[in-house]
Protein backbone atom coordinates (compact mmCIF):
# COMPACT_ATOMS: atom_id res chain seq x y z
CA UNK A 1 0.00 0.00 0.00
CA UNK A 2 1.40 3.33 -0.58
CA UNK A 3 1.43 5.67 2.35
CA UNK A 4 1.83 8.90 0.20
CA UNK A 5 1.40 9.06 -3.40
CA UNK A 6 2.06 12.70 -4.86
CA UNK A 7 1.16 13.16 -8.95
CA UNK A 8 2.81 16.41 -10.44
CA UNK A 9 2.45 18.31 -7.17
CA UNK A 10 2.33 21.83 -7.65
CA UNK A 11 3.14 24.45 -4.79
CA UNK A 12 3.38 27.71 -4.91
CA UNK A 13 4.43 29.89 -1.21
CA UNK A 14 4.09 33.68 -1.36
CA UNK A 15 3.26 33.70 -4.93
CA UNK A 16 6.26 31.52 -5.91
CA UNK A 17 6.33 28.60 -7.03
CA UNK A 18 8.50 26.20 -5.39
CA UNK A 19 7.62 22.84 -6.10
CA UNK A 20 7.33 22.21 -9.90
CA UNK A 21 5.42 19.12 -11.00
CA UNK A 22 6.82 16.66 -8.37
CA UNK A 23 5.80 13.27 -8.22
CA UNK A 24 6.29 11.36 -5.15
CA UNK A 25 5.30 7.72 -3.68
CA UNK A 26 6.13 6.28 -0.59
CA UNK A 27 5.53 2.46 0.49
CA UNK A 28 4.36 1.26 3.58
CA UNK A 29 7.66 0.14 5.35
CA UNK A 30 9.97 2.46 3.66
CA UNK A 31 12.40 4.74 4.93
CA UNK A 32 13.09 7.55 2.18
CA UNK A 33 15.41 10.57 2.51
CA UNK A 34 14.80 14.02 1.13
CA UNK A 35 18.13 15.45 -0.18
CA UNK A 36 19.08 18.42 -1.74
CA UNK A 37 20.59 22.40 -1.43
CA UNK A 38 18.78 24.55 1.11
CA UNK A 39 15.75 26.09 -0.78
CA UNK A 40 15.47 23.27 -3.13
CA UNK A 41 12.24 22.71 -1.45
CA UNK A 42 12.88 19.74 1.11
CA UNK A 43 10.49 21.00 3.15
CA UNK A 44 7.98 22.07 1.24
CA UNK A 45 7.85 18.81 0.54
CA UNK A 46 6.87 17.50 3.56
CA UNK A 47 4.94 19.97 4.77
CA UNK A 48 2.91 19.32 2.01
CA UNK A 49 3.15 15.41 2.34
CA UNK A 50 1.17 15.77 5.47
CA UNK A 51 -1.16 18.18 4.68
CA UNK A 52 0.18 21.36 5.92
CA UNK A 53 0.81 23.23 2.54
CA UNK A 54 -2.11 22.87 -0.20
CA UNK A 55 -1.05 21.91 -3.31
CA UNK A 56 -1.59 24.53 -6.42
CA UNK A 57 -1.86 21.63 -8.50
CA UNK A 58 -1.50 17.67 -8.77
CA UNK A 59 -2.83 15.09 -6.55
CA UNK A 60 -1.85 14.11 -2.87
CA UNK A 61 -3.45 11.10 -1.11
CA UNK A 62 -2.66 9.40 1.50
CA UNK A 63 -2.77 5.67 2.22
CA UNK A 64 -4.99 5.25 -0.67
CA UNK A 65 -7.51 8.57 0.31
CA UNK A 66 -7.17 12.03 -1.60
CA UNK A 67 -6.26 14.48 1.27
CA UNK A 68 -9.45 16.35 0.59
CA UNK A 69 -11.35 13.24 2.45
CA UNK A 70 -8.36 11.84 4.62
CA UNK A 71 -9.49 11.99 8.32
CA UNK A 72 -7.24 9.17 9.40
CA UNK A 73 -4.53 11.50 11.05
CA UNK A 74 -3.70 9.54 13.71
CA UNK A 75 -1.87 7.16 11.60
CA UNK A 76 0.63 9.92 10.60
CA UNK A 77 3.23 11.51 12.98
CA UNK A 78 4.74 14.90 12.33
CA UNK A 79 8.45 16.47 13.60
CA UNK A 80 8.65 19.81 12.47
CA UNK A 81 12.11 21.45 12.69
CA UNK A 82 12.23 23.04 15.82
CA UNK A 83 15.16 24.16 17.57
CA UNK A 84 13.64 24.13 21.15
CA UNK A 85 10.23 22.60 22.38
CA UNK A 86 7.75 25.44 22.36
CA UNK A 87 5.22 27.52 24.64
CA UNK A 88 5.66 30.00 27.37
CA UNK A 89 4.62 28.01 30.50
CA UNK A 90 6.81 25.24 31.99
CA UNK A 91 5.87 21.68 30.89
CA UNK A 92 7.16 18.18 32.34
CA UNK A 93 8.89 15.99 29.69
CA UNK A 94 6.18 13.64 30.42
CA UNK A 95 3.33 16.42 29.53
CA UNK A 96 4.72 17.32 26.43
CA UNK A 97 4.97 13.66 24.78
CA UNK A 98 1.58 12.87 25.96
CA UNK A 99 0.09 15.69 23.90
CA UNK A 100 1.38 13.40 21.05
CA UNK A 101 -1.68 11.15 21.88
CA UNK A 102 -3.76 13.97 21.43
CA UNK A 103 -5.09 12.88 17.97
CA UNK A 104 -6.23 9.28 19.69
CA UNK A 105 -7.89 10.82 22.77
CA UNK A 106 -11.29 11.29 23.42
CA UNK A 107 -12.84 14.68 25.14
CA UNK A 108 -13.73 14.67 28.90
CA UNK A 109 -12.14 10.71 29.13
CA UNK A 110 -8.65 10.43 30.97
CA UNK A 111 -5.71 8.95 29.37
CA UNK A 112 -6.21 5.41 29.95
CA UNK A 113 -3.25 2.76 30.55
CA UNK A 114 -3.03 2.48 27.15
CA UNK A 115 -2.06 5.68 26.88
CA UNK A 116 0.18 5.86 29.54
CA UNK A 117 1.97 2.76 28.10
CA UNK A 118 2.31 4.21 24.45
CA UNK A 119 3.66 7.51 26.46
CA UNK A 120 6.36 4.96 28.55
CA UNK A 121 7.57 3.16 25.39
CA UNK A 122 7.88 6.54 23.46
CA UNK A 123 9.79 8.23 26.30
CA UNK A 124 12.05 4.32 26.77
CA UNK A 125 12.41 4.60 22.84
CA UNK A 126 14.02 8.13 23.17
CA UNK A 127 16.06 7.61 26.32
CA UNK A 128 14.44 9.87 28.49
CA UNK A 129 12.07 8.04 30.71
CA UNK A 130 14.40 8.96 33.70
CA UNK A 131 14.05 12.52 33.01
CA UNK A 132 10.22 12.24 32.42
CA UNK A 133 9.33 14.43 35.50
CA UNK A 134 11.91 17.92 34.69
CA UNK A 135 10.89 20.73 32.84
CA UNK A 136 11.43 19.95 29.65
CA UNK A 137 12.95 23.39 28.79
CA UNK A 138 15.63 22.27 31.17
CA UNK A 139 17.07 19.86 28.76
CA UNK A 140 19.99 20.32 26.15
CA UNK A 141 18.93 20.83 22.33
CA UNK A 142 19.60 17.28 21.15
CA UNK A 143 17.30 15.60 24.36
CA UNK A 144 14.53 18.61 23.05
CA UNK A 145 14.59 16.40 19.41
CA UNK A 146 14.10 13.54 21.29
CA UNK A 147 11.44 15.30 22.94
CA UNK A 148 9.37 16.34 20.35
CA UNK A 149 10.54 12.79 18.85
CA UNK A 150 8.91 11.03 21.28
CA UNK A 151 5.92 13.33 20.93
CA UNK A 152 5.46 12.02 17.87
CA UNK A 153 5.70 8.31 18.60
CA UNK A 154 3.73 8.50 21.41
CA UNK A 155 0.81 8.81 18.89
CA UNK A 156 1.98 5.04 17.37
CA UNK A 157 2.14 6.28 13.52
CA UNK A 158 2.49 4.31 10.78
CA UNK A 159 4.21 6.68 9.15
CA UNK A 160 6.78 9.44 10.71
CA UNK A 161 7.46 12.57 9.18
CA UNK A 162 10.76 14.26 10.16
CA UNK A 163 12.36 17.54 8.93
CA UNK A 164 16.12 17.67 9.45
CA UNK A 165 15.55 16.00 12.83
CA UNK A 166 19.45 15.67 13.25
CA UNK A 167 20.08 19.36 12.10
CA UNK A 168 22.31 20.69 15.65
CA UNK A 169 21.86 17.90 17.81
CA UNK A 170 24.54 16.57 19.35
CA UNK A 171 26.14 12.65 18.24
CA UNK A 172 25.09 11.18 21.21
CA UNK A 173 21.45 12.31 20.75
CA UNK A 174 21.47 11.68 16.91
CA UNK A 175 22.73 7.28 17.90
CA UNK A 176 19.37 7.43 19.96
CA UNK A 177 17.39 8.91 17.49
CA UNK A 178 18.85 6.06 14.98
CA UNK A 179 17.86 4.23 17.33
CA UNK A 180 14.19 4.83 17.82
CA UNK A 181 13.51 5.28 14.06
CA UNK A 182 15.19 1.73 13.63
CA UNK A 183 12.84 0.31 16.10
CA UNK A 184 9.55 1.76 14.30
CA UNK A 185 11.30 0.77 10.68
CA UNK A 186 11.70 -3.22 12.06
CA UNK A 187 8.13 -2.44 12.99
CA UNK A 188 6.86 -1.90 9.75
CA UNK A 189 6.30 1.55 10.16
CA UNK A 190 7.54 4.32 6.97
CA UNK A 191 10.14 7.18 7.75
CA UNK A 192 10.54 10.27 5.64
CA UNK A 193 12.83 12.99 6.79
CA UNK A 194 14.41 15.73 5.61
CA UNK A 195 18.02 15.98 6.43
CA UNK A 196 21.37 17.57 5.52
CA UNK A 197 23.72 15.51 7.40
CA UNK A 198 22.73 11.70 7.71
CA UNK A 199 25.10 11.08 10.17
CA UNK A 200 24.22 7.40 11.93
CA UNK A 201 20.55 7.65 10.06
CA UNK A 202 22.56 6.88 6.94
CA UNK A 203 22.79 2.84 7.35
CA UNK A 204 18.44 2.90 8.35
CA UNK A 205 17.84 4.76 4.75
CA UNK A 206 16.42 2.90 2.08
CA UNK A 207 15.79 5.08 -0.72
CA UNK A 208 16.99 8.84 -1.62
CA UNK A 209 14.74 11.66 -3.07
CA UNK A 210 17.15 14.21 -3.88
CA UNK A 211 15.41 17.90 -4.81
CA UNK A 212 16.54 20.52 -6.60
CA UNK A 213 15.00 24.09 -7.43
CA UNK A 214 11.61 22.15 -6.65
CA UNK A 215 12.18 19.24 -9.00
CA UNK A 216 13.26 15.68 -8.56
CA UNK A 217 16.67 15.52 -9.76
CA UNK A 218 17.18 11.54 -8.63
CA UNK A 219 14.97 9.00 -7.16
CA UNK A 220 16.97 5.55 -6.02
CA UNK A 221 19.96 4.06 -3.86
CA UNK A 222 20.88 6.30 -1.09
CA UNK A 223 24.46 7.63 -2.04
CA UNK A 224 27.28 4.91 -0.59
CA UNK A 225 28.61 6.44 2.39
CA UNK A 226 32.33 6.38 1.36
CA UNK A 227 32.99 8.78 -1.16
CA UNK A 228 29.67 9.87 -1.65
CA UNK A 229 30.55 13.48 -2.04
CA UNK A 230 31.74 12.56 -5.53
CA UNK A 231 28.38 11.24 -6.42
CA UNK A 232 27.04 13.73 -9.12
CA UNK A 233 23.30 13.15 -7.74
CA UNK A 234 24.43 14.14 -4.15
CA UNK A 235 26.21 18.06 -4.61
CA UNK A 236 23.49 19.54 -2.89
CA UNK A 237 24.23 18.18 0.22
CA UNK A 238 26.76 20.16 2.38
CA UNK A 239 29.11 17.93 3.91
CA UNK A 240 31.66 20.35 4.71
CA UNK A 241 29.72 21.94 7.01
CA UNK A 242 29.52 18.96 9.40
CA UNK A 243 31.92 20.18 12.49
CA UNK A 244 29.28 22.74 13.50
CA UNK A 245 25.66 22.11 12.87
CA UNK A 246 23.74 23.87 15.61
CA UNK A 247 25.89 26.88 14.50
CA UNK A 248 25.24 27.01 11.05
CA UNK A 249 21.22 26.19 11.86
CA UNK A 250 21.42 29.23 13.53
CA UNK A 251 23.38 31.82 10.98
CA UNK A 252 21.89 30.14 8.15
CA UNK A 253 19.08 32.62 6.58
CA UNK A 254 16.01 30.70 6.96
CA UNK A 255 14.58 29.50 3.78
CA UNK A 256 12.07 27.43 4.49
CA UNK A 257 11.96 26.38 0.36
CA UNK B 1 -17.87 45.70 61.93
CA UNK B 2 -16.45 43.73 59.22
CA UNK B 3 -16.15 44.66 55.80
CA UNK B 4 -18.24 41.90 53.99
CA UNK B 5 -21.06 43.44 56.15
CA UNK B 6 -21.48 45.64 53.34
CA UNK B 7 -24.27 44.45 50.72
CA UNK B 8 -21.78 45.97 47.62
CA UNK B 9 -18.64 44.00 49.67
CA UNK B 10 -20.46 40.62 49.06
CA UNK B 11 -21.52 41.32 45.57
CA UNK B 12 -17.41 42.06 45.39
CA UNK B 13 -16.22 39.32 46.62
CA UNK B 14 -18.08 36.62 44.76
CA UNK B 15 -17.05 38.35 41.57
CA UNK B 16 -13.15 38.67 42.92
CA UNK B 17 -12.95 35.26 43.63
CA UNK B 18 -14.27 33.95 40.54
CA UNK B 19 -12.39 36.38 38.62
CA UNK B 20 -9.41 35.36 40.37
CA UNK B 21 -9.90 31.84 39.14
CA UNK B 22 -10.98 32.27 36.07
CA UNK B 23 -8.26 34.92 34.36
CA UNK B 24 -5.62 33.33 35.10
CA UNK B 25 -6.92 29.78 33.91
CA UNK B 26 -7.56 31.16 30.64
CA UNK B 27 -4.34 33.41 30.92
CA UNK B 28 -2.20 30.15 31.47
CA UNK B 29 -2.86 29.23 27.58
CA UNK B 30 -2.38 32.57 26.29
CA UNK B 31 1.19 32.73 27.89
CA UNK B 32 1.69 29.14 26.73
CA UNK B 33 0.96 30.37 23.11
CA UNK B 34 3.03 33.61 23.41
CA UNK B 35 0.07 36.27 23.42
CA UNK B 36 0.41 36.90 26.92
CA UNK B 37 -0.97 40.64 25.67
CA UNK B 38 -3.99 39.28 23.77
CA UNK B 39 -6.07 40.10 26.68
CA UNK B 40 -4.85 43.71 26.97
CA UNK B 41 -5.86 44.17 23.39
CA UNK B 42 -9.53 42.71 24.29
CA UNK B 43 -9.89 45.12 27.48
CA UNK B 44 -8.88 48.17 25.26
CA UNK B 45 -11.98 47.06 22.26
CA UNK B 46 -14.16 46.13 25.06
CA UNK B 47 -14.12 49.50 25.91
CA UNK B 48 -16.12 50.70 22.77
CA UNK B 49 -18.63 47.95 23.95
CA UNK B 50 -19.00 49.31 27.53
CA UNK B 51 -19.85 52.78 25.99
CA UNK B 52 -21.99 51.51 23.31
CA UNK B 53 -24.45 50.16 26.20
CA UNK B 54 -24.46 53.50 27.84
CA UNK B 55 -25.25 55.21 24.48
CA UNK B 56 -27.66 52.41 23.76
CA UNK B 57 -29.00 52.69 27.31
CA UNK B 58 -28.66 48.74 27.90
CA UNK B 59 -26.22 46.86 30.05
CA UNK B 60 -23.16 48.05 29.31
CA UNK B 61 -21.60 44.36 30.18
CA UNK B 62 -23.42 42.42 27.47
CA UNK B 63 -22.53 45.51 24.74
CA UNK B 64 -19.00 44.75 26.66
CA UNK B 65 -19.50 41.06 25.65
CA UNK B 66 -20.51 41.20 22.49
CA UNK B 67 -18.02 43.85 21.49
CA UNK B 68 -14.95 41.84 23.14
CA UNK B 69 -15.87 38.85 21.10
CA UNK B 70 -16.19 40.30 17.90
CA UNK B 71 -12.33 41.73 18.85
CA UNK B 72 -11.22 38.77 20.14
CA UNK B 73 -11.90 36.96 17.16
CA UNK B 74 -10.77 39.61 14.87
CA UNK B 75 -7.42 39.73 16.50
CA UNK B 76 -7.58 35.67 16.17
CA UNK B 77 -8.09 36.14 12.18
CA UNK B 78 -5.63 38.93 11.79
CA UNK B 79 -3.03 36.29 14.02
CA UNK B 80 -3.65 33.78 11.78
CA UNK B 81 -2.79 35.17 8.58
CA UNK B 82 0.33 35.57 10.24
CA UNK B 83 2.29 38.59 8.14
CA UNK B 84 3.96 41.18 9.47
CA UNK B 85 1.24 43.73 8.93
CA UNK B 86 -0.95 41.79 11.61
CA UNK B 87 1.21 43.47 14.21
CA UNK B 88 -0.10 46.76 13.10
CA UNK B 89 -3.56 45.83 12.34
CA UNK B 90 -3.78 44.55 15.98
CA UNK B 91 -2.19 48.35 17.07
CA UNK B 92 -4.80 49.76 15.35
CA UNK B 93 -7.76 47.62 16.69
CA UNK B 94 -6.54 48.56 20.13
CA UNK B 95 -6.65 52.30 19.78
CA UNK B 96 -9.59 52.27 17.91
CA UNK B 97 -11.33 50.69 21.00
CA UNK B 98 -10.02 53.45 23.29
CA UNK B 99 -10.98 56.04 21.16
CA UNK B 100 -13.96 54.18 20.08
CA UNK B 101 -14.96 53.82 23.90
CA UNK B 102 -14.41 57.68 25.00
CA UNK B 103 -16.11 58.84 21.73
CA UNK B 104 -19.27 56.91 21.94
CA UNK B 105 -19.39 57.45 25.87
CA UNK B 106 -18.87 61.17 25.27
CA UNK B 107 -22.01 61.16 22.52
CA UNK B 108 -24.25 59.23 24.94
CA UNK B 109 -26.90 60.96 27.16
CA UNK B 110 -25.31 62.59 30.75
CA UNK B 111 -22.08 60.36 29.85
CA UNK B 112 -18.50 61.51 30.29
CA UNK B 113 -14.86 59.97 30.22
CA UNK B 114 -15.27 59.91 34.03
CA UNK B 115 -18.19 57.65 33.51
CA UNK B 116 -15.62 55.07 31.98
CA UNK B 117 -12.76 55.24 35.02
CA UNK B 118 -14.93 52.59 37.11
CA UNK B 119 -14.78 50.15 33.88
CA UNK B 120 -11.10 50.98 33.16
CA UNK B 121 -9.63 50.83 37.06
CA UNK B 122 -12.03 48.56 38.03
CA UNK B 123 -14.55 50.31 41.09
CA UNK B 124 -15.99 48.08 44.20
CA UNK B 125 -19.28 49.48 44.74
CA UNK B 126 -20.25 48.76 40.98
CA UNK B 127 -21.15 45.15 41.02
CA UNK B 128 -24.60 45.01 41.02
CA UNK B 129 -27.16 41.82 41.75
CA UNK B 130 -27.63 41.15 38.13
CA UNK B 131 -23.83 41.89 37.19
CA UNK B 132 -22.95 39.06 39.27
CA UNK B 133 -25.05 36.57 37.77
CA UNK B 134 -23.48 37.35 34.37
CA UNK B 135 -20.01 37.34 36.16
CA UNK B 136 -20.77 33.53 37.44
CA UNK B 137 -22.34 32.16 34.33
CA UNK B 138 -19.53 33.34 32.37
CA UNK B 139 -16.95 32.08 34.96
CA UNK B 140 -18.40 28.55 34.74
CA UNK B 141 -18.41 28.32 30.96
CA UNK B 142 -14.87 30.09 30.83
CA UNK B 143 -13.59 26.98 33.51
CA UNK B 144 -15.91 24.27 31.48
CA UNK B 145 -14.47 25.18 28.23
CA UNK B 146 -10.54 25.01 29.95
CA UNK B 147 -11.89 21.47 31.60
CA UNK B 148 -13.22 20.05 28.30
CA UNK B 149 -10.92 21.49 25.50
CA UNK B 150 -7.64 21.73 28.07
CA UNK B 151 -5.84 18.81 26.70
CA UNK B 152 -6.96 19.74 23.06
CA UNK B 153 -5.87 23.95 23.76
CA UNK B 154 -2.63 22.51 25.51
CA UNK B 155 -1.50 20.57 21.91
CA UNK B 156 -2.30 23.79 19.98
CA UNK B 157 -0.93 26.32 22.13
CA UNK B 158 2.61 24.44 21.91
CA UNK B 159 2.48 23.65 18.62
CA UNK B 160 0.11 24.56 16.37
CA UNK B 161 1.24 22.69 13.47
CA UNK B 162 1.69 19.30 15.17
CA UNK B 163 -1.80 19.58 16.50
CA UNK B 164 -2.87 20.17 12.83
CA UNK B 165 -1.45 17.08 11.50
CA UNK B 166 -2.84 15.51 14.45
CA UNK B 167 -6.21 16.23 12.66
CA UNK B 168 -7.59 18.41 16.07
CA UNK B 169 -9.67 21.26 14.42
CA UNK B 170 -6.76 23.92 14.74
CA UNK B 171 -9.05 27.53 14.09
CA UNK B 172 -12.25 26.11 16.06
CA UNK B 173 -9.63 25.60 19.13
CA UNK B 174 -7.51 28.85 18.73
CA UNK B 175 -11.19 30.95 18.38
CA UNK B 176 -12.04 29.04 21.91
CA UNK B 177 -9.02 30.52 23.23
CA UNK B 178 -10.09 34.04 21.79
CA UNK B 179 -13.79 34.14 22.73
CA UNK B 180 -12.70 32.84 26.08
CA UNK B 181 -10.21 35.40 27.03
CA UNK B 182 -12.85 37.64 25.65
CA UNK B 183 -15.28 36.46 27.77
CA UNK B 184 -12.67 36.90 30.74
CA UNK B 185 -12.28 40.23 30.41
CA UNK B 186 -15.56 40.82 30.37
CA UNK B 187 -15.80 39.00 33.56
CA UNK B 188 -13.49 40.91 34.92
CA UNK B 189 -14.09 44.38 33.96
CA UNK B 190 -16.17 45.73 37.18
CA UNK B 191 -13.17 44.03 39.62
CA UNK B 192 -10.11 44.95 38.30
CA UNK B 193 -10.94 46.98 35.13
CA UNK B 194 -10.47 46.68 31.25
CA UNK B 195 -6.74 48.19 31.36
CA UNK B 196 -5.39 46.18 33.82
CA UNK B 197 -7.43 43.03 33.48
CA UNK B 198 -4.65 41.27 30.91
CA UNK B 199 -2.13 41.49 34.39
CA UNK B 200 -4.92 39.20 36.49
CA UNK B 201 -4.46 36.88 33.28
CA UNK B 202 -0.78 36.99 33.17
CA UNK B 203 1.10 37.80 36.11
CA UNK B 204 -0.55 35.04 38.27
CA UNK B 205 0.57 32.50 36.17
CA UNK B 206 4.31 34.31 35.78
CA UNK B 207 4.38 33.68 39.60
CA UNK B 208 3.58 30.02 39.59
CA UNK B 209 5.88 29.04 36.54
CA UNK B 210 8.97 30.58 38.78
CA UNK B 211 8.38 27.44 41.22
CA UNK B 212 6.70 24.83 38.86
CA UNK B 213 8.13 22.45 35.97
CA UNK B 214 4.48 21.61 35.20
CA UNK B 215 2.01 22.64 33.09
CA UNK B 216 -0.74 21.31 35.29
CA UNK B 217 0.47 22.60 38.60
CA UNK B 218 1.44 26.22 36.61
CA UNK B 219 -2.35 26.51 35.89
CA UNK B 220 -3.79 25.21 39.12
CA UNK B 221 -0.88 27.21 40.84
CA UNK B 222 -1.73 30.45 39.05
CA UNK B 223 -5.47 29.93 39.50
CA UNK B 224 -4.98 29.95 43.12
CA UNK B 225 -2.36 32.86 43.37
CA UNK B 226 -5.28 34.72 41.29
CA UNK B 227 -7.70 34.50 44.10
CA UNK B 228 -5.17 35.74 46.73
CA UNK B 229 -4.64 39.00 44.60
CA UNK B 230 -8.11 39.76 43.73
CA UNK B 231 -9.17 39.20 46.95
CA UNK B 232 -6.44 40.31 48.82
CA UNK B 233 -7.02 43.64 46.49
CA UNK B 234 -10.58 44.13 47.02
CA UNK B 235 -9.58 44.25 51.20
CA UNK B 236 -6.77 46.55 50.51
CA UNK B 237 -9.08 49.05 48.10
CA UNK B 238 -11.59 48.95 51.05
CA UNK B 239 -9.51 50.39 53.36
CA UNK B 240 -6.93 52.52 51.81
CA UNK B 241 -10.21 53.34 49.30
CA UNK B 242 -8.31 52.70 45.86
CA UNK B 243 -9.47 51.75 42.53
CA UNK B 244 -9.49 47.77 42.85
CA UNK B 245 -7.61 46.96 39.87
CA UNK B 246 -4.71 48.60 41.28
CA UNK B 247 -4.85 47.15 44.59
CA UNK B 248 -5.38 43.83 43.13
CA UNK B 249 -2.31 44.14 40.63
CA UNK B 250 0.24 45.59 42.77
CA UNK B 251 -0.49 42.35 45.22
CA UNK B 252 -0.47 39.93 42.17
CA UNK B 253 3.21 42.07 41.34
CA UNK B 254 4.75 41.57 44.87
CA UNK B 255 3.56 37.84 44.84
CA UNK B 256 5.55 37.95 41.82
CA UNK B 257 8.97 39.07 42.87
CA UNK B 258 9.21 37.68 45.95
CA UNK B 259 8.33 34.27 43.90
CA UNK B 260 11.32 35.20 41.11
CA UNK B 261 13.82 35.76 44.09
CA UNK B 262 12.96 32.55 46.01
CA UNK B 263 12.59 30.79 42.31
CA UNK B 264 16.19 32.34 41.61
CA UNK B 265 17.34 31.22 45.11
CA UNK B 266 16.09 27.50 44.81
CA UNK B 267 17.16 27.09 41.23
CA UNK B 268 20.55 28.30 42.17
CA UNK B 269 20.75 25.65 45.24
CA UNK B 270 19.16 22.52 43.29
Amino acid sequence: MNVFELTAGCVALGGREVLHEVSVVVEAGEFVAVLGANGSGKTTLVRTLVGLVPLTGGSLSLFGTPIRRFREWPRLGYVPQRLAVGGGVPSTVREVVASGRIGRARRLRPMGRDDRAAVDHALEDVGLLDRAGDAVGRLSGGQQQRVLIARALAGEPEVLVLDEPTAGVDADSQDTLAGALGHLSQAGGSVVLVAHELGPLAELIGRAVVLHDGRVVSDGPPPAPEGHHADPGHVHVHPHETSQPAQRSMLEPRTFG
Amino acid sequence: MSLFEFDFMQRALVAAVLVGLAAPAIGTFLVQRRLALMGDGIGHIALTGVALGFLLGTAPVLTAIVVAVLGAVTIELIRERGRTSGDVALALLFYGGIAGGVLLIGLSPGGSSTTLVGYLFGSLSSVRAEDLIVIAVLTVAILGVVLVFGREMYAVCMDEEVARVSGLPVRFLNLLVAVTAALTVTVAMRVVGLLLVSALMVVPVATAQQMSTSFRATLLGACGLGVLASVGGLVMAFYADVAPGASTVVLALGGFLIAAAVGAVTRRTA
